[in-house]
């Protein structure tokens, strides 16, 4: 996997900052890789960037029930 | 254990023996094959000799018996088990106190007569597809030692394929139950979202856990899975239907529709899962190609459903005892707890529309046919693997064909198909069925196990 884009990286930090979560720097970079594939595949079914849009005709977010 | 369930049931029925002496033979076999497999994290020999004993003495007062007496079988230790602490293949576990009573399908199966024997090793926390556990040790395919049993209900597959017991239950969030029976070579069953209780179940992602049994032959699946179902208020997920029994000997209605997936599910199975989907088209008559265009979506939907549903239930303890965690998921579980909320009502979203179009399909066919998984159980400790080109995380990416079928809740039976002679390596094929259609699954199921296409061929041999 290539190298995780600078503003992954700073939301990884952040976000682990305001959960409360204290790591090492090398675990930092692990869950940024980590995190890095999740958006990847989460790229696939999304509009881009972090914050994806959620008022351009979303929808409602269904409970499933089959 | 030689002998199915229903024979050993049977057996016990007729007199022609006790189920304290097949509890003693299950127990003989457990323990001196176990040792090179490392299917069970404990064993119950003390409750099951109540069980069987209680048994025998039902029969010799001249009651009729259930279903499944005498069956000795196994569940993963997701499930409550009383007197036993709830694992989830989890170290960060292990203190807990022991369950107070059983899971809802525990005591389902007790009903039905079955004597339980232990509890079984799984992937921590039902996260991974391998049931490589660094705490507890990998469960190894009982077909080639050196390759991992698949996850994360490796122990329920492992040892059903091996012959200690002939039943396990298990849970599939993402395939956990197709994957491991796929690589063991094994039947199991993931029954509609919705359709059997995972009340004192272990939870992982709850809009996508489901739970279901793995069996030696699709009549054994049957009947277990008959004789698990029924309403419970305690899962909240858990459908208000009325039992539907399938019976031990489910038949595919004449003019049952057929399609083979194409696409996804055609672009991630390598040449050996080609050849399984080929073997059992063949069995089952089937020649039409149709396709899921929102599979790929839908695998995305649940990539992000359980990274966001996983990581929030364990953030508490990975905030304070992240050392206690398996190694090889703790950092993808904490990703997953940094996902946006709005990723996650657009893959709740992505799922929704993915069910419609399959319901669309359902239009069409009555019974979709896929591989489970990509190729054989690869080697214990592979980090990624090859399919068709792409080379892949193994642990987080085994579950490829599996992910978009659970994810929308659709039943689906694994069957062990054999593609290449002289290779002693099942892979599994998916029969997949419209929701509340289980019975389809499994009659599809017993077609390729009458044809002799499907089947868990014997250790000996």
């Amino acid at each position: 996997m290539n190298d995780p884009p600078d503003s992954l990286r700073t939301y990884v930090r952040a976000a682990l900052d305001l959960q409360g979560y204290e790591f090492s720097e090398e675990r930092i970079a692990e869950i940024t890789l980590q995190f890095t594939r999740i958006e990847s595949i989460a790229r696939t079914i999304l509009p881009p960037g972090v914050a994806a849009a959620t008022e351009q005709d979303p929808g409602p977010a269904p409970v499933f029930r089959p | 254990m030689n002998g199915s369930a229903l024979e050993i049931a049977r057996r016990i029925r007729s007199g022609e023996v006790s189920a304290v002496a097949v509890l003693a033979q299950t127990r003989a076999v457990i323990e001196a094959q176990d040792g090179s497999l490392n299917c069970f994290t404990a064993t119950t020999f003390e409750r099951a000799q109540r069980e069987a004993a209680a048994i025998d003495a039902r029969r010799s007062r001249g009651e009729s018996l259930p279903p499944l007496a005498g069956v000795p079988y196994a569940v993963k230790n997701l499930f409550d088990v009383a007197g036993v602490t709830t694992l989830a293949g989890a170290k960060v576990n292990a203190g807990n106190p022991a369950a107070a009573g059983d899971a809802h399908l525990v005591a389902r199966m007790h009903e039905a007569g079955a004597v339980l024997v232990g509890a079984l090793n799984m992937d921590e926390h039902a996260y991974g597809f391998t049931c490589e556990n660094t705490h507890f040790g990998a469960t190894r395919n009982p077909r080639d030692h050196a390759r991992v049993s698949g996850g994360s209900s490796g122990g329920s597959a492992a040892a059903v394929a091996a012959g200690l017991v002939p039943v396990t239950l298990g849970s599939d969030t993402n395939g956990s139950i197709r994957v491991p029976a796929s690589f063991c070579g094994v039947f199991g069953l993931k029954p509609t979202y919705g359709r059997l209780s995972r009340s004192g179940c272990f939870p992982f992602v709850d809009s996508l856990d489901h739970v279901g049994p793995l069996a030696a032959t699709v009549a054994d699946l049957a009947m277990s899975y008959d004789a698990l179902q029924g309403r419970d208020e305690r899962d909240h997920a858990c459908a208000q239907r009325d039992i539907e029994p399938v019976g031990e000997t489910p038949a595919l209605p004449a003019g049952t529709r057929i399609g083979i997936l194409g696409g996804w599910f055609q672009d991630w199975a390598g040449p050996a899962a080609r050849r399984a989907v080929q073997m059992a088209a063949a069995a089952l008559g089937a020649t039409q190609r149709c396709e899921l265009t929102s599979a790929a979506s839908a695998r995305a939907a649940a990539f992000v459903i359980t990274g966001a549903e996983g990581g929030a239930l364990h953030r508490e303890k990975l905030l304070t005892r992240y050392a206690e965690f398996e190694p090889a998921s703790r950092d993808r579980l904490v990703a997953g707890s940094l996902i946006p909320a709005s990723w996650l009502l657009e893959a709740q979203r992505v799922r929704k529309r993915a069910y419609l179009e399959a319901l669309d399909l359902f239009g069409r066919f009555d019974l979709l046919l896929a591989a489970a998984t990509p190729d054989y159980a690869p080697l214990i400790g592979s980090e990624s693997f090859t399919v068709n080109g792409r080379t892949v995380p193994t642990r987080a990416s085994l579950g490829v064909l599996t992910q978009p079928i659970s994810c929308i809740g659709l039943p689906v039976c694994a069957a062990p198909l054999w593609p290449d002679p002289g290779v002693n390596l099942p892979v599994g094929a998916q029969l997949i069925a419209a929701p509340w259609r289980e019975d389809l699954c499994l009659a599809g199921a017993a077609v390729l196990e009458r044809a002799g296409v499907a089947r868990p061929i014997s250790l000996e041999q």
